[in-house]
């Protein structure tokens, strides 16, 4: 027995599952515009432009509410398949924001604050009796005088856990211009995760511009979440903010290793450069530096996918994620080959736990109870045609 | 413990640098501000010649971005890699396990080529101090 099971009372139960990965939508567009006022408010908000197309509208076909809206936009479907199905305790949203697109810093600003205003009134507040839905406050890294105000405003919330920002953006997260963003969320404890943008945003999806299809899109994530992470560590971040904590979320892992490797080698030679460095480059990692599991590498041999965790100190750095509603989710019992079990617990709960300070246990809800599943709002299941293009 | 004369103090100024063989081992011996100092010619990462390296200074850093210079000649840079070396005391300037063989120096008084036994030798002056490598 767990000393978290031993302290449970009748009306707790331990956690056992958090998904650092959802994604909740708006039922419609114009929901935001509640949130803005003018001159923002009657302008078209720039959204997610869809060049590379991904499987299903990028949606799992069996995530649309059977009325119609979009996916990822109903609460007791997402509670359905989310909390009752796969047993996650807690999950942390990742509003789709798409803010890093937005050319206009000042109105990128607008777009973020509404975000934050209309997920504290739904996700966080009406559709969140349980408390089990965690979320992100959306910034506009484009403009770090305006994202410091925002972090101002929100910090302290009790499900605002950490600070979101796209993989595009104007230039690598550990140079200068993002310092000051960074300052706020370590003084406010908030790790600062960065999700993956639009295809279309300040920066092109690779080094080496714009591929050709979507698989290549998709495939070459890393490729700006690797940029990202080395310039965190070269400029010093960590040493500047020693309570700084970043989350790479749907990036991939298992490159992570190998790309330490190289840096650790290249810093042994190079170190008078960056002399602020005081540990090797890869033993800023453990302090600092989280990654989500989807979409979870599966080679061929599964045993191989251990071996990598094993290098990558999976025990401390991993944390699990659905990315549910998309269509690459991940399923917590399905997606990952048996792991030992100390292992496990620390991919599924314990290093997410950590991270946002959640409990050990949780007070049991309506949808513990076996009975509610009877009242469960329905998907609209294997019998849809193809699903409406949703814009955000 | 063997000896062996490295050569006339006045050859080897301070900022200069001498490499011997010493029984068939490559010894660098290094005037660092008026101390003699004595290190493998053989970099424990890859074998490199290291002391045909940069003798250089120490990059030291409170803040990123805020670079001061210190310890001007007291690092040596492995002409392969670029690790950098104390050359007071063969370690890393980083935390590693990795650590070049160092010997000890001393300068002594000349002795006349009749005293000092079996090893090589080298024309000095009377007056002249020498180079001493304990290996």
């Amino acid at each position: 027995m767990t000393q978290a099971e031993g302290n449970q009372t009748p009306f707790e139960t331990p956690v056992t599952l958090i998904d650092c990965d959802v994604h909740p939508y708006l039922k419609h567009a114009d929901e935001l515009r509640d949130y803005m006022q003018e001159p923002w408010r009657s302008r078209t908000i720039p959204t997610r432009r869809q060049i590379f197309l991904p499987p299903g509208d990028g949606r799992r076909l069996d995530s649309f509410p059977e009325d119609g809206s979009p996916a990822g936009s109903d609460p007791e479907l997402v509670e359905q398949q989310l909390l009752k199905g796969i047993g996650a305790d807690y999950v942390i949203l990742i509003p789709s924001s798409s803010i890093s697109i937005i050319p206009d810093p000042v109105f990128a600003a607008a777009v973020a604050r509404a975000w934050n205003d209309w997920q504290i009134d739904t996700w966080l507040g009406a559709y969140n009796p349980h408390g089990r839905f965690k979320s992100s406050i959306v910034i506009a890294p484009q403009h770090p005088e305006r994202a410091v105000e925002e972090i101002e405003r929100l910090a302290g919330h009790p499900h605002l856990l950490q600070i979101l920002v796209g993989s595009s953006a104007l230039a690598a997260y550990g140079k200068r211009q993002y310092h000051p963003i960074w300052e706020a969320a370590a003084r406010h404890n908030l790790p600062v995760a960065l999700h993956v943008e639009s295809p279309v945003g300040p920066t092109p999806p690779s080094p080496l511009g714009y591929p050709t299809y979507f698989l290549e899109f998709h495939t070459l994530y890393p490729t700006i979440y690797m940029t990202h992470l080395v310039s965190l560590i070269a400029e010093g971040v960590f040493e500047k903010y020693p309570d700084f904590k970043f989350v790479f979320v749907e990036g991939g892992s298992a490159w992570l290793a190998p790309i330490m490797w190289r840096m650790d080698k290249d810093w042994r030679g190079a170190r008078a450069e960056v002399p602020w460095l005081k540990r090797r480059p890869s033993e800023y990692l453990r302090d600092h530096i989280r990654f989500s599991t989807q979409p979870i590498e599966e080679p061929e041999n599964p045993r191989h996918l251990l071996q990598i965790f094993e290098m990558m100190d999976a025990e401390h750095v991993l944390m699990f994620a659905s990315d549910y509603p998309h269509w690459d989710f991940d399923d917590p019992k399905r997606a990952f080959p048996p792991l030992p079990e100390r292992l496990k617990r620390r991919i599924f709960c314990e290093n997410a736990r950590e991270l946002y300070n959640l409990p050990a246990t949780r007070p049991l809800d309506h949808l513990d109870s076996t009975q509610s599943s009877a009242a469960a709002k329905r998907c609209r299941g294997g019998s849809v045609n193809r699903p409406p293009q949703h814009t955000m | 413990m063997a000896r062996f004369v490295v050569g006339p103090a006045s050859e080897l100024p301070p900022s200069s640098r001498r490499i011997v063989n010493v029984d068939g081992r490559e010894i660098g011996v290094f005037n660092v501000n008026g101390l003699y100092y004595a290190l493998r010619n053989l970099c424990p990462h890859q074998s490199a010649p290291l002391c045909l390296g940069e003798v250089t200074g120490l990059a030291v850093s409170d803040e990123p971005g805020e670079i001061e210079w210190t310890r001007e000649g007291e690092i040596l840079r492995c002409p392969w890699h670029g690790w950098e070396f104390d050359i007071l005391n063969g370690r890393t300037v980083f935390k590693s396990k990795a650590r070049v063989k160092t010997y000890a120096v001393q300068v002594e008084k000349e002795k006349r080529p009749s005293e000092a036994e079996g090893v090589e030798t080298y024309p000095v002056t009377v007056e002249d101090e020498v180079i001493i490598l304990d290996y």
